[in-house]
């Protein structure tokens, strides 16, 4: 799970927030001040038709 | 003998989140509880350091508006959280400090402190944490 900054309060808009030592991030979820976003599931690889018969 | 102006000027973070513009005064004390650990034959109370109790304390004008005073602070109390506070807002360096309390806490939250002709101000404290302090 990554969080995105959504008020200048807490920095750039649309940056990623990483959460210091300490700090609430129930807290930033609860004002708005940051949104959660999952983190995106890496692409499977293309299947591709190998031919294993050595002939 | 010199004198000088100082216009007060801090910033203040309050779980990461800048609250500078609607804090109009703040009190940062550290504090080592003292001990006592006098015994017979002493003169004198003698003391000796035990726990760090450090205290912040807020004054700050309440707002219900978005990423405002409410919604920086409802969901704190009765929890921890790391507040942060230096001199002014330039760089952090030797001359201008940034003191953090990490895993402070936040017992009481006034919703309203309402007056006829007054804007609404609440005094905030958060006690304990580790206190420490950056110069760069």
């Amino acid at each position: 799970m990554i969080y995105i900054i959504a008020s200048t309060k807490l920095g750039i808009i649309g940056d990623t927030f990483v959460p210091a030592d300490g700090i609430n991030v129930a807290a930033l979820l609860f004002g708005g001040f940051i949104v959660e976003q999952s983190t995106p599931k890496p692409k499977k690889p293309a299947k591709t038709n190998t031919d294993t018969n050595e002939e | 003998m010199a004198t000088s102006t100082y216009l007060s000027n801090p910033l203040v973070t309050v779980n990461a989140v800048d609250m500078t513009d609607q804090c109009s005064s703040a009190n940062l004390s550290r504090v080592i509880e003292a001990l006592e650990s006098t015994s017979f034959g002493k003169t004198a109370r003698v003391y000796t350091a035990g726990l760090e109790n450090s205290t912040l304390t807020l004054t700050m004008y309440n707002s219900f508006a978005a990423s405002e005073t409410y919604a920086t602070l409802a969901a704190l109390v009765g929890t921890s959280t790391t507040v942060k506070i230096k001199p002014t807002s330039a760089a952090t360096s030797a001359t201008n400090p940034e003191s953090t309390l990490t895993g402070c806490y936040l017992e009481t939250l006034p919703i309203v402190n309402a007056a006829l002709g007054a804007l609404d101000t609440i005094d905030i404290t958060f006690t304990g944490g580790v206190y420490s302090v950056a110069v760069a």
